[in-house]
């Protein structure tokens, strides 16, 4: 037997010392890819595997994660078994030996568990939580391995996980034997006395508990389809599912879309409308609905639960909660609420972080809580729930609240808010979504390093969302995002540049204006500011800051719309307001990668192209320019 | 003449093939009929800011879109304005980053060749006033020279917009 680390915390009467552990590193570590062979050969079959594994790991951290709250409801214990076994079954099938032994490893202890044999107290989640990660990071390296990447070394992990798994179980089965040291004959399984009392034996291949692994093998020997029928039940909940290529469905919506023009456009043709026949507008009306619907459903196709993203904040708060030993209760309502995949998978991040916040710096002491008359058990709410074309994200505790006059003593004393300026309390809350802000008062391992927030903020107004704060002091603190439901869709704002129309996302357009000339400001002969009630914003030419035809417009006979983005406001000068519009947002590949300004394309009512403007990076030009002219 | 051997960087069996011809001015071009996906007439093209003025804009083909070169401009020909018999190719091309449709807007279309071994010629050097890179080789077909043009180098080395203006033509 190959020498092996000794085991992080010795197993209590074990005799024989360095042979102790079962786990060698070398079971775990497949050093060539020879263990990949089969999904090699077939990489549709590899990425099912992956994406399947994944899912099913994603079931059972949830699924773990109710267990820790109703540790009495066994059922539970079904629930994530069930799964643990598919994915162990799977790697088997296909060869993945690494995963397949750290599954198997910790199926035995579901399995013990299952039959009442080991309590699933909070040390047991954890670890099984624990394997969750350690195995979601070698199937996701098997992905990698496949794409040609050097293997990720998650041996000694995979290793250490596998060992604690096997002191629990060696632990939890010799005080039960000692406990109750007749053992039920009824159970047809090799006596688990001698391994109680010589877990040292143990360190041959054969698994720990050898008992548990025959039932388990007669569970595998069982019929296989019975075993497929009954991962059925879990599923019926839920729709039924297929994994479709995202680049299919966006086929999908192109052609779609496109459908739609040629709809509109046959629709006003002129030889058509002055056909005056009910029959023929009937069945025109018709086809309106059903592109319409068409349309609608094509966009639905992207749309998925926002449960998973809500799954891992779950994890992340009571992680935190321990960690920091701050009893919550996580209260999770609207998971089912549906948004574009992307925008799920881009959320995440932030709502962890904002989460992480919450309880790390929202949440008090469960003393201090007690002492300001509240029960020490805090809670915490993640929901989502549709507003209008929005989706809305609330990530709300009941804890100190934001404190308003540290924020601002902060902030004057980091020179973001001159001493005799008193913003309103918003304002200051604000404040924390500024780059290198953080008022913690002791930097955390998880918090208070000023990293974060400002980060959130922008990833949130990448994807078009805002964020807001409502506190109140001793009251708690929530965070609202805001966001569209989809990436694929803007709200746009028609307007012509020269020969062109460009679409300006809504969500940036403050108003829009005709100044009186007394309004305009002159700067060296040219229009440069413009009077905006009280405030004076910078004017420029959006055809001229884009490059797209200079001509100089007199800002008095034409249109000015005033964008703020990132906190600032610019008046754009335009030739004309069209009208609003819901455009689909298309790319225009990495050709035009380095055009500033310009954030894709939209397909118009008559089938003509528009560019979508990105009014950050038109904020941004505008700036520049004026240093450098400066 | 032998009709093996190569021709610059090309073996001479691969440029043989099926080519669509189209002319620019006086001068006859041609690509690879593989290579072409659709022959659309000349369209309404939205021009995109801050790009070469060769690079005409971006154009709608069934709700993809797809990037216009008119290749007059590329090539250093005078500006014209586009007639009834303007057209725009679209073509697959293969570029660094993956296969990509662009599109190019020629005078007019003339016909699809079928090119033999025997009238496939060496790109001749020219000296440093032409830009050869772009060429594959050379066709005479009945008496007439046809520039068997290589596409993935004329729409950009590495996809992007940003190419240098050949040095003269």
């Amino acid at each position: 037997m190959p020498v092996v680390p000794e085991p992080v915390a010795p197993v209590t009467a074990v005799a024989a010392p360095a042979a102790a552990p079962v786990a060698a590193i070398d079971d775990f570590v497949v050093d060539d890819d020879t263990e990949l062979v089969v999904v090699q050969s077939d990489s549709e079959l590899a990425n099912l595997f992956i994406a399947e594994a994944l899912d099913h790991l994603g079931t059972i951290e949830a699924k773990l994660l109710e267990l820790d709250e109703r540790p009495e409801d066994t059922s539970l214990l079904n629930d994530i078994f069930r799964p643990f076994h598919t994915v162990k079954g799977n790697a088997s099938a296909l060869g993945i030996v690494s995963v397949e032994r750290v599954a198997h490893k910790v199926e035995n202890l579901l399995d013990l568990a299952r039959s009442g044999r080991i309590p699933m107290g909070e040390t047991e989640v954890d670890l099984v939580l624990r394997a969750v990660d350690v195995l979601s990071l070698m199937i996701n390296d098997v992905g990698q391995r496949l794409a040609g990447q050097p293997r990720k070394a998650t041996g000694a992990e995979a290793v250490s996980l596998v060992q604690q798994v096997e002191q629990l179980i060696t632990g939890q089965l010799e005080g039960e034997s000692a406990a109750a040291p007749a053992i039920e004959m009824a159970e047809p399984v090799a006596p688990m006395a001698p391994m109680a009392s010589e877990p040292a034996e143990d360190a041959a291949p054969a698994p720990a508990p050898a008992g548990d692994e025959a039932a388990f093998e007669q569970d595998r020997r069982g019929p296989t389809p019975s075993r497929r029928r009954d991962d059925v039940p879990a599923l019926a909940g839920t729709a039924t599912a297929i994994k479709v290529d995202t680049r299919k469905l966006d086929n999908i919506v192109d052609v779609v879309g496109e459908l739609i023009v040629v709809q509109s456009l046959i629709q006003q043709d002129p030889a058509l409308s002055s056909l005056v026949d009910g029959r023929l507008a009937r069945n025109m009306a018709q086809l309106r609905r059903l592109t319409a619907d068409l349309q609608r459903n094509s966009m639905a196709l992207r749309m998925v639960p926002i449960r998973q993203a809500f799954q891992k904040v779950a994890r992340v708060v009571r992680d935190i909660s321990r960690k920091a030993g701050k009893p919550v209760d996580l209260i999770i309502t609207g998971e089912d609420t549906e948004l574009d995949r992307k925008m799920v998978e881009e959320i995440t991040d932030p709502l962890m972080h904002m989460a992480r916040n919450s309880v790390d710096h929202g949440i008090e002491a469960p003393d201090v809580r007690e002492a300001n008359g509240k029960p020490a058990r805090a809670t915490v709410s993640l929901s989502a729930y549709y507003q209008g074309s929005h989706v809305i994200i609330e990530v709300r505790d009941d804890g100190a609240g934001l404190n308003t006059d540290r924020i601002l003593e902060s902030a004057r004393r980091k020179g973001l808010i001159a001493a005799d300026v008193n913003p309103a309390p918003e304002d200051i809350h604000r404040l924390i979504f500024e780059a290198g802000f953080s008022t913690a008062a002791k930097v955390t391992e998880v918090s208070g390093r000023g990293v974060g927030m400002d980060v959130v903020r922008r990833n949130i107004e990448s994807l078009r969302g805002r964020v807001d704060i409502r506190t109140e002091r001793n009251k708690g603190t929530a965070f609202l995002v805001r966001l569209p439901l989809t990436l694929a869709v803007l709200d746009g704002l028609l307007v012509r540049v020269g020969s062109e129309r460009c679409v300006l996302p809504a969500a940036a357009v403050r108003e829009s204006l005709r100044p009186k000339p007394e309004h305009v400001h002159f700067v060296q002969g040219q229009p440069r500011m413009v009077q905006v009630r009280e405030s004076v914003l910078p004017l420029v030419s959006l055809g001229s800051v884009l490059g797209m035809g200079a001509t100089a417009l007199d800002p008095t006979a034409a249109t000015v719309v005033v964008v703020e983005e990132g906190g600032s406001r610019i008046g754009l000068v335009v030739e004309e307001l069209l009208h609003k519009q819901e455009v689909v947002v298309k790319s225009l590949g990495d050709s035009f990668a380095s055009v500033r300004g310009v954030a894709g394309g939209a397909i118009l009512g008559d089938g003509r192209i528009g560019l979508i403007l990105d009014p950050h990076g038109i904020v941004a030009m505008v700036r520049e320019g004026s240093r450098r002219a400066a | 003449m032998s009709t093996h051997g190569t021709t610059g960087r090309f073996r001479r069996e691969e440029l043989v093939g099926k080519y669509l011809t189209f002319a620019l001015g006086n001068e006859e071009y041609s690509v690879p009929v593989l290579k072409v996906r659709e022959i659309i007439k000349i369209m309404d093209i939205t021009a995109v800011p801050q790009v070469p003025a060769y690079v005409k804009g971006v154009v709608n083909l069934r709700g993809k879109v797809i990037p216009v070169v008119d290749l007059r401009l590329k090539f250093g020909f005078p500006a014209q304005d586009y007639t009834e018999r303007t057209c725009i190719i679209v073509v697959e091309v293969a570029l660094a980053t993956g296969a990509r449709m662009m599109s190019i807007i020629v005078d007019h279309v003339s016909e699809v060749l079928n090119v033999t071994a025997e009238e496939i010629e060496q790109t001749p050097q020219f000296g440093d006033e032409i830009q050869t890179d772009y060429m594959k080789g050379i066709a005479k077909v009945r008496g007439h020279v046809k520039i068997l043009l290589d596409l993935d180098r004329v729409l950009g080395v590495d996809g992007t917009i940003a190419m240098p203006q050949p040095t003269a033509a």
